[in-house]
């Protein structure tokens, strides 16, 4: 349906995507989709109000909407994972990939009327990229300069690969030094009004409602945006959400906004449009891992066995309502990159998986073969769902399950700090570069007591941790690509966490919403192109 | 005091069935305690297996006559199971709610002083924090097991009856048997058990009928809230699953609302047959 969808929609707003592509391709545009300026445009996405506008160390999803709005990057990733100029109009490598020229772009004025500088960017790399949001990435990172009015240089002790790097920039927000200067960035009370060079301009707060934002009329790329003015929403509930949706209260729902039910419900009119583009800088899994402390459980002969036993299709199907797919390997299949397709499957066979538990050293006795504690993280309903089936999956190949769907912060506390579980089913969020954030999930560097999102099951594997050193300092991409194959490989044999079901992550929009296109990352675009053809 | 004990009760039960209200609720009682106990009869399997397509609508599948839910359990199976579930951990968490409060309420009321003074804060205490909140914090703390719920239900409900019982014995303390009582040499837990207790017990009960509908909203919103136990079917967990479909299969979330509004309702109608069956202020009504 999504994809049928999906294929539709292309073909009915090539034309569109073709004029919102334009800059790229400049003086390449059709007349009839001419965007028009004005409207205000109520969006929001499907989960609740963030906790301040901007929360610099990160925060989740929520504020990283609220914020791209006003503040922006260097530069963004677009739909093919090719990267485009935002406040940088050039990022050049040195020949030994030990530094990169940064050219900013001219004419840019902050929300106050400052002028943007490079000194905003040696700011931003030395107070907040590298102590805040990037550290890990830019380990090897030794210092910034000034080289012009228009230029900075950052270098490095050892070779950067240039997409890792490039990755870096686009998911990193450029800060005001004259506003955050001798500051606490974390704790600046801007953070709730916060000042940038974006499309939009922070005007208030109502909360527990919503964020509205005013036009930048001084916007650095003219005649953008094509809205008089955006207004955040936030909504409890994703039936209410589709209850705005068709009251015409709300016209754009990014991240799953309704439920998955009412998609079709709502796009069978024709008033409206689902569309899974846009997620391939945050595509979402639904993960299943083993806890290496357990010896059972540690044997990958026994973790092959129970993937076996575990029916993803029928789960991608009743759960995710066919809006999901089976996992192949740890790097989700949306990857343009990274994807390795060539991976054993463990396709559904409940007998084989009994016959593998047999010769794995587990035999049936009394009816069951042992018990595993099966800890569903709550901080999405379809998790106790997903949870419900692998229990019946697993028992009815003899291992007896007690499962516990804990809320999200005994969830976080029980997989990530207690380390107390057999098999957790969680969830991640992928961007295309593996390095760090998706490798953290399977080095020894990646096991750090409490912190969440990493390796929790304990997984250790010398020639795994080799193998990310060295793809962090590998600067030939098609190298880089042979060493991301071959870390999945060694984790589809491994098995210390794969994905179980890849989740399919939708936007929905009123039919007049245009120009949503071409973004890797639609939760963390500036919205600088979307208009209203009404 | 003349009459028989079994003429007494006998007129209890009179008085209790004159409230056609009450005779309801306790049909619908047996009946759910029937089904209760039936289930396993009944459904020969684990009542949280998925055994079909998800969201048959009710009355179009003969195997399945309550239909599926979203995910394709047996709601039939799900509503008799759960049946259970909400009567064990109702009852019991209603059964440990009145023996605490009664025991607080009675040493707070008989002893006097200081203990009073300790126990009457402390039961405002507890009686100043919300009920849901303080159950979710406990489940969230313990654990998500039936015995922890049960647990943490009872461990709020029992305040009002610690006050209502509190109240009773200071009504009794003082009267001529107890002083009689005393006089004659018995200790003070005898009193207490023996010749105060029988009398102070019938509003407490009446009380503890009312508990006992309280706490099943309060496993059903527990388990709404998806902090119930996962391995156990339950009527709150199946609406908290069925809503985001109800635009779509409104009886997911229907049938077991049903479910609890009748039993609740019974367990607040019984409650007033047993207050006028054993009010005897409202004897000649």
């Amino acid at each position: 349906m999504t994809r049928l969808t999906r294929r539709f929609f292309l073909t009915t707003t090539a034309a569109v995507a073709l004029a919102a592509a334009s800059f790229t391709m400049p003086g390449l545009s059709l007349a009839q989709d001419t965007p028009k300026t004005g409207g205000t445009l109520v969006a929001t996405w499907g989960g609740f109000e963030p906790q301040a506008v901007f929360v610099p160390g990160g925060g989740g999803s929520s504020p990283l909407i609220s914020s791209t709005k006003i503040l922006e990057p260097l530069i963004r990733m677009d739909d093919n994972a090719e990267f485009f100029p935002v406040l940088a109009t050039d990022v050049t490598a040195s020949d030994d990939f030990t530094s990169y020229d940064i050219t900013i772009r001219d004419g840019v004025t902050w929300h106050d009327g400052e002028p943007f500088t490079v000194d905003d960017v040696i700011y931003t790399v030395n107070e907040y990229w590298k102590p805040m949001v990037a550290g890990a990435a830019l380990s090897n990172f030794t210092g910034i300069e000034k080289i012009d009015e228009k230029t900075v240089r950052m270098t490095f002790s050892k070779p950067t690969p240039e997409f890792f790097f490039k990755n870096v920039l686009a998911t990193s927000l450029v800060l005001p030094e004259h506003i955050y200067a001798g500051t606490e960035i974390a704790t600046n009370p801007i953070n709730n009004t916060p000042v940038g060079t974006g499309p939009f301009k922070f005007k208030e707060w109502v909360r527990g409602s919503h964020i509205e934002y005013d036009k930048n009329e001084d916007y650095w790329d003219e005649g953008k945006p094509y809205l008089d003015g955006l207004v955040i929403r936030y909504w409890r509930d994703a039936a209410s959400r589709a209850a705005a949706m068709e009251a015409g209260e709300l016209k754009l729902g990014i991240f799953n906004p309704i439920p998955a039910p009412d998609i079709d419900r709502l796009t069978e009119t024709d008033d409206f449009v689902a569309t899974s583009d846009g997620y391939l800088g945050a595509a979402w899994a639904s993960t299943i891992e083993f806890n290496s402390r357990n010896p059972i459980v540690d044997d990958p002969a026994v973790r092959k066995a129970i993937l076996t036993a575990i029916d993803r299709a029928l789960i991608a199907d009743v759960v995710y309502f066919g809006r999901a797919k089976p996992g192949v390997s740890f790097v989700s299949s949306v990857n343009p990159i990274f994807h390795d397709p060539d991976l054993p499957k463990y396709d559904f066979d409940p007998e084989k998986a009994a016959e593998m538990l047999d010769a794995a050293g587990y035999p049936m006795k009394d009816g069951k073969r042992f018990t595993v504690d099966l800890l569903a993280a709550g901080w999405f309903e379809e998790n106790g769902k997903v949870g419900q089936f692998v229990k019946q999956n697993l028992e009815d190949i003899g291992i007896e399950v007690n499962l516990k769907v804990p809320d999200r912060a005994s969830s976080i506390k029980g997989i990530y700090n207690d380390y107390d579980y057999d098999i957790a089913l969680s969830n991640h969020a992928s961007q295309v570069e593996q390095v760090p954030r998706q490798t953290n999930y399977v080095t020894t560097d990646g096991i750090v007591k409490g912190a969440a999102f990493r390796n929790a099951n304990g997984y250790s594997n010398p020639e795994m941790d080799e193998l990310v050193n060295a793809m962090a300092i590998e600067v030939d991409e098609e190298k880089r690509v042979e060493m991301a194959h071959k870390m999945q490989e060694i984790i589809a044999e491994d098995l210390p966490i794969t994905i179980l079901v890849e989740m399919e992550s939708t936007t929905v929009h009123a039919d007049e919403v245009k120009g949503l296109e071409g973004r890797a990352d639609i939760s963390a675009d500036s919205l600088s192109d979307v208009w209203l053809d009404d | 005091m003349a009459r028989s004990a079994s003429s007494q009760s006998l007129d209890h039960l009179y008085r209790f069935a004159r409230n056609k209200g009450a005779v309801l609720g306790l049909i619908i009682i047996v009946i759910v305690f029937a089904a209760a106990i039936a289930a396993p009869w009944l459904i020969d399997r684990d009542p949280l297996r998925i055994v079909y397509r998800p969201e048959i609508w009710p009355f179009t599948n003969p195997k399945y006559p309550l239909g599926t839910d979203s995910l394709g359990r047996d709601i039939l199976a799900l509503i008799l199971f759960g049946a259970r579930t909400t009567l064990m951990i109702s009852f019991a968490a209603a059964f440990t709610a009145t023996i605490l409060g009664v025991i607080i309420g009675a040493f707070a009321a008989w002893f006097g002083g200081w203990l009073d003074e300790v126990l009457t804060r402390l039961t405002e205490l507890f009686q100043t924090i919300p009920n849901i909140l303080m159950i979710m914090t406990v489940v969230a703390v313990l654990g998500q097991t039936i015995g922890n719920i049960t647990f943490a239900i009872g461990i709020t409900m029992w305040p009002p009856i610690a006050r209502l019982t509190r109240a009773e014995y200071l009504a009794l303390r003082d009267r001529e048997f107890v002083l009689a009582c005393r006089s004659m040499g018995m200790g003070n837990i005898r009193i207490m058990v023996t010749e105060i207790l029988p009398n102070a017990i019938p509003p407490v009960i009446v009380l503890g009928s009312v508990i006992i509908g309280s706490s099943i909203l309060f496993e059903s919103s527990i388990s709404f809230l998806g902090l119930g136990d996962p391995n156990v079917a339950s009527w709150g967990a199946l609406i908290g699953d069925g809503r985001t479909l109800i635009r779509r299969s409104w009886y997911i979330c229907a049938i077991p609302g049903l479910a609890i509004m009748f039993t609740v309702l019974a367990m607040n109608l019984i409650g007033d047959g047993l207050n006028d069956a054993l009010n005897p202020r409202l004897r000649d009504r």
